[in-house]
This record gives C-alpha cells, sequence and structure tokens, in this order.
C-alpha cells in the first residue's frame, strides 16, 4: 500500500512519533491529585461597543464566590475541575450567566448587553490568548463582519484598510494586503495553511467565510511564524472556539441581495453534552446562489454563482489535553464573463459592446468549478511545569478547480462530453508541530516544525497550463519574547527548504516531450517587533524583517491560453544563458500607533516600507500570435521592486450617539531596476462616515421592542491611478479607469421577537447612486463595468436549546 | 492509570489517522499526450488557376508547439493578376502522427462551420465560397478566387465555429481558427 513509504505519510509519522514522547514522558505525573488552582478568568466588555467593563460582578453560583472586574475588565477565579454556572453583571446591562465545564485554566470572555437585549443563549467564547502580533493587525468580527455576511471572503475582507482585491469579474476577489497578493498572502482556514491553487489572480480563496467568527487580517510581513509566503501578510479565517457550555445553540442566518438576487442561508449548530464533560461538536452548512450582477447599464452576461458548502467539527478535551477533528467542504460554481474575442484591439480608445443578457440563475460557460476539501486533526498537551504547551495539527487537503472555458472543443463528440478545459488536481498533506515554553518571569516563547507534501497534477485529456509537480516544504522557526512591563520585544528565525519538481508537457522540438526540471532553494527569515503600550489607549508597534520566498510551480512554468488570455511563467521563453527564476528577498519595516477602547477617540496609523529583491510579478506583454490569432498575453518577469505606503483608520465620537468615521490607504510601487512604477498597483482610497447608534437603555427601563438600532451614511472614493509604467500606453491594453466615488448606507438593529429570541436586522445598500465605473484593479475592467445598485437584507437569529439535554 | 492510558491511546490513534489519509501519489506520473483533442497546428491553402494556366501555389500557416514558444511560420501567398483560381482548405493536426486531417471534420459537420476570407484592400481577390452545406448556407472549404491589377495585401482567413447557430453571418459562435497570410499579386 505504500502508506508509510510516500513523503507526506513519513513527515506526519515522524511528527507523530515527535509528539507521542513528547507526551509520553510527562504523562506519569498525571496521576498526581489535581489541586485546585484552576484559573477561570476572562474579560467583560459591552457586546455593541466593545468597551470594557471595571467593576462588573461575577458570581460563582456554586461556591457563591464574587470577583469584581479590574480596571481592564478581567475577573479571576481559582477552582477545581468541574462543572460551574457564572454570572455575570452590571448595571445597566443584562446579566448572563453560562455553564462553564472547567478541565483546564478556561478564558471565558463575557460581551453584556445593554439592557434592552435579552440574548437567549449568552455569546461565550473560550480562547487560548494568543500574543499580539507585532505587526498592525485588524479584525473583523461581531458587527463589523455581520456587515459582510453573504460576500465571499475577498468581498468581506474589502472592509480593512490597505486591504485591495484583484477581481475577476463580479465573482471572484482575490485579496491584496499593501498591494501585495496571491503567493504573498498566506491565508490560514481555522489555523491550517490554505493550500490549493491560489496562486492563480483569477483564484478567490476557496474558503465560505460562514465558517468564521472572526477575520484577522496580519497587515505586514509575518513570514516566520506563518511562512515564507507570508510577505504581504495573513489572513485568518477563524470559527469561535468549541462550545464548553453544556446544551446546544444554533446560529442561522439570511441574505439577500437585490442587485444579482443573492441568496444564502447559512446555520451553525454546535452543543456540548452534559454527560460528557470533554466532548464538544459544531455542523454548519452554507448555501449562496446568485443570478447575473446588474451593471447601471446591463446584465453582466454569465455572472451567476453557485455554492455549496459544509464544515463539521468534535473535540475532545480534558484538562491538560485535547484532539479536535475538523472536516469543511466548499463547493462553488462560478460565473465568468466569455471574454470577448479580440478585444484587446478594441480596447485602447473604445470597449468592446457587453453581451446581451437577461436575469438568470442559470450557470453557462465559462465558469469555474471549485471543490476544496479540508480534513484536520489537532492536539495540544500541556506540559509539567515550564514545559508549557505542545500542539500538532495535521491536514489533508484536496483542491480540485475546474474551468469551463467558453471555447469549446471544435470536435462535437469531445464537447459533448462537456469537461473543463482545465482541471487541476493538487493535493497537499502539512503537518505543524508547535511548542509554547511557559518561561519564567517576563519571557515567552515559542519553536515551531512545519511540513509540506503538495503534489498537483491535471486530467488526462484536459489542457497543459500548471504543470505537474510535486513541492516538499520544510521548515523550523523560533520566536522569543520580553515582555518588561509595557514594552514587549520580540524575535523570530525560521528556515525553510522547498524542493520543487515539475513536469510539464512540450512540442517545441515538433514532437511530444516532457519537460522535468527540480528546483531546491533554503531560504532563511528574521523579524524583530517592538510593541509599547503607551497607557490604556494607545500601544505603538514596530517591526523589521527579512524574508525569502522560493518561487512556486506557477511562476516558473506556467503556460497557455485560459479565458481568451496567454499567460506563461518566467522559464518558459527566458532568453537562453539567462539565469532560471531565482527566490526574491524582501526587507520590511513598519511602524503603526493605535488609539483603542477610547471612549471618543480610536484608530489606527500604518506607514510601511517593503524592498523586494528579485519581485515576482505578471505583467501584460506583447500580444502572443495563435492559430486562433493574437492573444492579450502575461508574463512573469522579475525585478527589484520597493513599496511604500500609509493606511489610515480613524473614528471620532462627535456627539453620544453619532460617530464620524475615516479610512485611507495609499502605496507607492516601484521598479527599482527600471527606475519607473509597477504596474497594477492599487489606486489611492478614502472612505469616509457617519454613523448613528442609539444609545444604551438606561436600567431599570422595559426592554423594548427593537434596541441596538444604528444608521450609518458613507462614501467611498477611489482616485484614479496615475502611478503607472511610463510606457504603459504599450504595456496595458487600456488606460486605468477614471477615478469614482461610492454611496453607501445601512441601517440595523435588534428585534425582540420574543423573550430569547433577538433578530438582528440589517439593511446595507451599495453604489446607490448606481454610478457606472470600473476599478483598475478588475481584470475585466477592458470590457466590463463594476455592479450598479445594491441593497442587501441580512438576518440573523441565534437560538439557544439549554434544556434540551436533560 | 490505566484509564489515562487508554484514553491517550485513543488521541495517539486520532492523531495518527492522517497516515491514512495522506496522498500517496506515484511520484513517477507524467503528463500525456493530449490524444483526445485535437490540437490544430497547421492551415494551408492550395490555389489552382483555372484561366492562363501554370501551376497550383500552397501557402501555409504552421504552429506545431502550440501557444507560445516559437513563433508560428507563416507563407506568403503569391498569385498572377487577373487570374481565377479554384482555392481548397485544409486544416491540420500535425501534433499526432499521421497528422490528423480535420478538415474531413469539418466536412462532416458542415452545418456547423463557416470560414470567412477577408482580404484587406478589398480589390485585391474576391473570394467566394462554392460549397454549400444542408441549409444551403456557405462552409468555405472550396473557393473561387479572382485576382484583380497587381498588388498587396493580406487575407485573414477565420474558421467560425457555430454549432446550431449558423446562420451565414460572422457573429455567432467561437473562432476556430484565425490566420492571416501575406498576400502579392505581380
Amino acid at each position: 500500500m505504500g502508506i508509510i513509504s510516500c513523503l507526506p505519510g513519513r513527515i506526519a509519522l515522524w511528527l507523530g512519533v515527535a509528539l507521542i514522547g513528547l507526551l509520553a514522558l510527562p504523562g506519569r505525573a498525571q496521576t498526581a491529585p489535581v489541586s485546585c488552582t484552576l484559573a477561570l478568568a476572562g474579560r467583560v466588555v459591552d457586546h455593541e461597543a466593545g468597551t470594557i467593563l471595571p467593576g462588573a460582578t461575577a458570581r460563582l453560583l456554586e461556591t457563591g464566590e464574587v470577583s469584581t472586574t479590574d480596571l481592564a475588565g478581567n475577573y479571576h477565579f481559582h477552582v477545581c475541575a468541574g462543572t460551574y454556572h457564572l454570572e455575570v453583571s452590571f448595571v445597566g446591562y443584562q446579566s448572563e450567566s453560562a455553564e462553564v465545564r472547567v478541565t483546564t485554566a478556561v478564558v471565558r470572555n463575557f460581551q453584556l448587553h445593554p439592557d434592552a437585549v435579552e440574548l437567549g443563549g449568552a455569546v461565550v467564547r473560550g480562547q487560548a490568548p494568543t500574543p499580539a502580533p507585532t505587526q498592525a493587525t485588524a479584525a473583523l468580527t461581531g458587527g463589523a463582519l455581520a456587515a459582510t455576511r453573504g460576500q465571499s471572503l475577498g468581498e468581506a475582507l474589502l472592509k480593512v484598510s490597505g486591504v485591495s482585491a484583484i477581481q475577476t469579474g463580479p465573482n471572484v476577489f482575490k485579496p491584496m494586503i499593501h498591494g501585495l497578493h496571491s503567493n504573498r498572502v498566506a491565508l490560514l482556514n481555522n489555523g491550517v495553511r490554505q493550500e490549493g491553487q491560489q496562486w492563480g489572480q483569477d483564484h478567490g480563496p476557496e474558503i465560505d467565510p460562514f465558517v468564521a467568527s472572526q477575520l484577522t487580517v496580519v497587515k505586514g510581513a509575518a513570514g516566520v511564524r506563518y511562512g515564507a509566503d507570508a510577505i504581504g501578510g495573513v489572513v485568518l479565517a477563524q470559527p469561535a472556539a468549541l462550545p464548553d457550555s453544556a446544551g446546544v445553540t444554533a446560529d442561522l442566518h439570511a441574505v439577500g441581495a437585490t442587485n444579482n438576487g443573492l441568496g444564502a442561508v447559512s446555520a451553525t449548530v454546535q452543543g456540548a453534552p452534559r454527560r460528557l464533560p470533554g466532548l464538544a461538536w459544531r455542523a454548519q452548512g452554507t448555501v449562496r446562489r446568485a443570478g447575473l450582477t446588474r451593471t447601471p447599464d446591463y446584465r453582466i452576461s454569465s455572472s451567476a454563482l453557485a455554492e455549496y458548502n459544509y464544515s463539521a467539527a468534535v473535540g475532545w478535551q480534558r484538562e491538560r489535553w485535547g484532539v479536535e477533528a475538523f472536516v469543511s467542504q466548499y463547493n462553488a460554481q462560478l460565473g465568468l464573463y466569455p471574454v470577448p474575442e479580440n478585444w484587446n484591439r478594441v480596447a485602447r480608445d473604445s470597449s468592446p459592446a457587453p453581451l446581451p443578457a437577461s436575469f438568470t440563475y442559470r450557470l453557462e460557460r465559462p465558469y469555474q468549478q471549485i471543490q476544496h476539501t479540508l480534513f484536520k486533526l489537532s492536539g495540544f498537551y500541556r506540559l509539567n511545569g515550564w514545559g508549557g504547551r505542545l500542539s500538532l495539527t495535521l491536514a489533508q487537503q484536496a483542491d480540485r478547480r475546474g474551468e469551463y472555458d467558453k471555447f469549446r472543443p471544435r470536435n462535437q463528440n469531445v464537447a459533448n462530453k462537456n469537461l473543463p478545459e482545465l482541471d487541476y488536481r493538487n493535493q497537499t498533506t502539512t503537518a505543524d508541530l508547535h511548542w509554547e515554553p511557559s518561561l519564567p518571569g517576563n519571557f515567552g516563547g515559542e519553536l515551531g516544525l512545519s511540513g509540506t507534501s503538495q503534489d498537483n497534477t491535471y486530467r488526462p485529456g484536459s489542457r497543459f497550463f500548471i504543470p505537474y509537480y510535486t513541492n516538499l516544504t520544510g521548515g523550523a522557526y523560533a520566536i522569543g519574547r520580553w515582555h518588561p512591563g509595557p514594552w514587549l520585544l520580540e524575535a523570530g528565525l525560521r528556515l525553510d527548504r522547498r524542493q520543487l519538481d515539475t513536469r510539464r508537457p512540450t512540442r517545441v522540438s515538433g514532437a511530444f516531450d516532457v519537460v522535468r526540471e527540480s528546483f531546491a532553494f533554503t531560504t532563511p527569515a528574521a523579524s524583530l517587533g517592538l510593541v509599547r503600550e503607551l497607557g490604556p489607549h494607545v500601544t505603538l508597534r514596530a517591526d523589521v524583517s527579512l524574508l525569502r520566498r522560493a518561487p512556486a510551480a506557477n511562476e516558473r512554468a506556467s503556460q497557455g491560453v485560459h479565458n481568451g488570455i496567454y499567460e506563461e511563467g518566467y522559464d518558459i521563453t527566458r532568453p537562453a544563458g539567462a539565469p532560471t527564476l531565482g527566490p526574491e528577498t524582501a526587507r520590511s519595516a513598519a511602524f503603526s500607533m493605535s488609539w483603542h477602547d477610547h471612549p471618543r477617540l480610536n484608530g489606527e496609523l500604518t506607514v510601511y516600507q517593503t524592498n523586494i529583491d528579485n519581485y515576482i510579478y505578471q505583467t501584460p506583454v506583447a500580444p502572443v500570435l495563435d492559430i486562433r490569432g493574437l492573444f492579450p498575453s502575461y508574463r512573469y518577469q522579475q525585478t527589484d521592486a520597493r513599496f511604500r505606503g500609509v493606511d489610515l483608520l480613524v473614528a471620532y465620537r462627535v456627539a453620544g450617539p453619532l460617530t464620524l468615521g475615516m479610512k485611507a490607504a495609499t502605496v507607492v510601487e516601484r521598479d527599482l531596476r527600471l527606475n519607473d512604477y509597477l504596474i497594477l498597483a492599487p489606486a489611492d482610497r478614502l472612505e469616509g462616515w457617519l454613523r448613528y447608534e442609539v444609545p444604551a437603555q438606561e436600567a431599570g427601563t422595559a426592554p423594548r421592542r427593537l434596541s441596538g438600532f444604528y444608521a450609518q451614511l458613507g462614501g467611498q472614493a477611489v482616485r484614479r491611478q496615475t502611478r503607472v509604467p511610463r510606457d504603459n500606453e504599450e504595456r496595458d491594453y487600456q488606460d486605468p479607469p477614471p477615478g469614482y466615488w461610492l454611496l453607501g448606507a445601512e441601517v440595523g438593529g435588534t428585534l425582540r421577537l420574543g423573550a430569547h429570541t433577538p433578530l438582528e436586522i440589517s439593511l446595507t445598500g451599495t453604489n446607490l447612486l448606481d454610478t457606472r465605473y470600473r476599478d483598475y484593479l478588475n481584470r475585466y475592467r477592458y470590457f466590463l463595468d463594476e455592479m450598479g445598485q445594491n441593497v442587501t437584507l441580512r438576518l440573523r437569529m441565534p437560538l439557544a436549546f439549554g434544556n434540551s439535554k436533560k | 492509570m490505566f484509564r489515562f492510558h487508554s484514553r491517550f491511546r485513543l488521541a495517539t490513534l486520532l492523531l495518527a489517522t492522517p497516515l491514512i489519509f495522506s496522498a500517496c501519489k506515484d511520484d513517477k506520473d507524467d503528463p500525456i499526450p493530449d490524444e483526445e483533442n485535437e490540437q490544430i497546428t497547421t492551415v494551408s491553402y492550395v490555389l489552382t488557376p483555372t484561366t492562363g494556366g501554370g501551376s497550383a501555389t500552397t501557402v501555409t500557416w504552421r504552429d506545431t508547439d502550440g501557444t507560445g514558444g516559437n513563433d508560428p511560420t507563416i507563407g506568403t501567398l503569391t498569385l498572377k493578376p487577373n487570374t481565377t483560381y479554384t482555392g481548397t482548405i485544409a486544416v491540420l493536426d500535425e501534433t499526432k502522427t499521421p497528422p490528423a486531417n480535420i478538415t474531413e471534420e469539418i466536412l462532416e459537420e458542415k452545418d456547423d462551420h463557416l470560414f470567412f476570407y477577408a482580404p484587406t484592400l478589398a480589390n485585391l481577390l474576391e473570394i467566394t465560397s462554392t460549397d454549400r452545406d444542408s441549409k444551403n448556407l456557405p462552409v468555405g472549404i472550396t473557393t473561387q478566387v479572382v485576382t484583380n491589377s497587381a498588388g498587396t495585401g493580406s487575407l485573414k482567413i477565420t474558421l467560425r465555429h457555430q454549432p446550431g447557430a449558423k446562420d451565414g453571418t460572422f457573429a455567432p459562435g467561437d473562432t476556430d481558427v484565425e490566420v492571416t497570410f501575406p498576400v502579392k499579386v505581380q
């Protein structure tokens, strides 16, 4: 069967053995009596505003113990293992209680609702506290995440300043952080590096955002912790921890939109049986459908989409150890606009007329059909003394992507099989071993080992575009932390080795041949970060890092026509004698200052510079002549580049219920070899809004039927990109589109349907003036307008079946 | 103690399960020739004079290594002025051995295919299809070419694939072939 003989198995086995070895040693100490010193602690905050609530009362019903939250909103208990009922109350807020099973140190945060709101099931999360990165970090959670429900992951992340997206028509959004994307942004789906076909600019992340309760964006080079691919940043899609309260809860979402008839429904059910302490489970499913998108003037042909996703998790947790299994599958069919033939010949001065289309949900060629399956097993073990915490994550991912082109085989018999023209198959096994010792004093640190084994093929008989390849990556890293008082100093080192073997077909000599190429690179990484807390409201962060990234298979050896565009890797037609593509080296420095938890002024300013030597990027080149005519063409090139930019977010409470907000981002991308601008850099963006929020209801008044009402009016302006290469006239098929501004509005609140049945409702309007515009980063901007006016209704209902387990 | 260990073993077993799921691809897998799909590599246009005598002339557009890579080789069509030719087009897949003649398949599916001949300098050549499909629409595998006075220009030949939509115009369907030959009438 050869399971052990193949490499991924071996890596997993080694790590498994290593873990077992480490687990076995301190295991004997397990029989020592458990003293009643388990920490049960957490922070109490306001659910709506997120402000901390000092002076709130936490009471353990079993023991009668009381703890009052300190200035940071924290309460503390020391208890024996067991099940407790914890009640948290504060004047003007609805008391909340939760059943907590304490088998290990538990951090249980409470988000109290102003008195008017009654939530049947307390929103509780038990989380292992993760140290804040030294890079600027933004999180979409709670209300901000709710406002993106129904959107794809890449579109939702546009809410974060400094994040833009490379679009392919209205359905595909590829996140871009500080001007970097694809192979330079690591995506972590529930702690596992997303490995699919993330390299393609027209490949959106294969992740259902409904799985996540928080989307975190680390803006900046975080390559030491997350691997060399994280030069630009990291996107973490994080589900909530499995419940540790006994009972069953559910969370229902429904989204509908007017523009494209989008409908999305997602349901999560989770629970923990009372009789089996330690066990918890969750099941989740999402259906998302949309018809043709409407621009102000026409429907975009073939832009329907259909998505069916599900995930399930089950975990078993004891005081010292825990295991969790997680499975998810993402199934999507995303319609693409049929790229008009010869558009590049008419695009310079005018735009090809849009294809006629009338509204339908039917998916027609061209479209992408994507299936991403993730199976993950993770476990942790808490060691004695300074041993700290050891965790292991093993994951298997299978990614299948079929690209159904509009252009069909000429032979009717072949065409009738209705197979995708490009049909990639990608299998990845990853293993991560992580050790976080509990060091004495102000010291902390972590050590990690990670391995990836990846195998990429395409269906025999389908067209070549990306070569067959095997990619083996192994990495080791160490991070040390020193935390004296308001300072945090962090230093990290990492070493990765990538072995890439590619096999691609060629007919350059006339006959069929397979070109085999093999590359191995060892890439070091180092980082130094500093955090300084200036009082409770201001945090300064600074970090510098050096990262190297080995080139990926697509950057070297992709080749072919796909959806009317010819693309090729660097090594395909490099001039004779020129060296093959080498690794790129990034040196980056960033500084950020954030004001937070302040009643009036909150915000963040980030300034950064990244220099990338041998920067690998895709650029339009002279059209390539093929038997079907001239094709607009893109090729990978290498140069020295520099990225400099600023992100700014400011929110100021003008008067009690009124907040004024502003978000801005700019990045200047330079090609240092040519002393010129780089092509396809995100244009400058500015967003402003005014938000009205009904102040929290006074204590003692009768609960209102509608609570938490808010209304927001905002505008978003995008400048025309003028920082383009000098020879843009020849290089790009069209000048950057003019700048635009869009008007948006949102209203929402919570409607109390019953004593314990809140319904969160929001209505969001985007592009309210039905402005006709195009965005420079949309690959279809040469012939397609963006979405017109759209109004989205979002409903969410949390449900609790607290007594169903009795 | 025993209890702990049995549970511990359970955890170990759970952690070891990915070994079973690990992809164990045979590393010797290689891409194979795409025999099923045709790859049109070659277009030949044979012109035989019917007036004034002389031998047939053939012009060929060939790109055997597919898109990218080596540039295609493109012949020049040299014709005599004021002469009538009969033209026959051949579309080949020369990646196969022996080369596959796709013209035969086009002929079988002639109700779905249409060749367009577009000379630039419109009065350089006059090209008319001489064949018809079952709906009496032109196909364009055989043509009649009439040259006028001497001059240079080019000829764009387009094969449109129009399954179920052919109406004699260019618009429906997709382009299977689009090649341009330089033309000299001398």
